[in-house]
């Protein structure tokens, strides 16, 4: 199954999307990492290279990020891992908990990385109200 | 076309965990598989779409499949909303 990364710039915030996506999929493996170092509002690239390590395995992580610096945090973070690990992980574009709902969703389903990415991107465009 | 109407029976309707397993249920399928509430259509193999269809307990839904495993797809999912989704 794919995992799922949720990098929130707060740690609650994060913890509160995955209590919600595991709803859809217990066996999913997903992890949750916000906040600094020292424990403020922000992210920290090597609790985030930490938390895609803790949920990889051979169908790849697809990670989900907030805002801001966030992304670039991520970014960052992926640039640290394993070279061969940077293959099988992704940044996606997903709305974070809208897409977090979805990508459990999908990888309990058995479906790979790129389509777990495109059903959580397909979040951006999700009607509220019908 | 394989066609339903089915009462949702588990309190607290297609929310994210039953609509969750509806989903993945659907999925096992190849029929393109769709749920109708009061004139609005969505794919039933989208979580997204599923949950948004807001239904809650009492409610009715159509529940339609068109392809080779139709029947079956109908079936399954019918056997699940009836049995509430493992829930109360």
């Amino acid at each position: 199954m794919v995992g799922v990364v949720i990098v929130s710039h707060s740690l609650k915030a994060a913890e509160g999307i995955k209590e919600i996506a595991q709803q859809m999929g217990r066996d999913v493996p997903v992890a949750a990492v916000g906040g600094t170092a020292d424990g403020q509002i922000g992210t920290d690239p090597l609790a985030i290279k930490e938390a895609i390590e803790g949920v990889m395995g051979s169908d790849g992580v697809l990670l989900l990020v907030d805002l801001g610096s966030a992304v670039l945090n991520t970014q960052l973070a992926v640039e640290m891992l394993e070279d061969e690990g940077q293959d099988q992980v992704v940044l996606s574009n997903a709305p974070i908990l809208e897409g977090a709902v979805v990508a459990v969703v999908e990888s309990a389903m058995g479906h790979n990385l790129e389509q777990v990415k495109k059903a959580a991107e397909e979040a951006i465009h999700m009607e509220k109200l019908l | 076309m394989v066609e339903t109407t089915l009462k949702i029976k588990n309190k607290s309707g297609l929310h994210l965990r039953p609509a969750a397993e509806f989903v993945k249920k659907a999925n096992e399928f190849q029929a393109n598989i769709t749920l109708e509430r009061g004139g609005k259509v969505v794919n039933g193999k989208s979580i997204i779409h599923v949950q948004a269809l807001g239904v809650r307990q009492g409610m009715t839904i159509n529940l339609r499949a068109v392809g080779v495993d139709a029947e079956d797809a109908v079936a399954a999912l019918s056997e699940l909303v009836n049995n509430k989704f493992g829930e109360e």
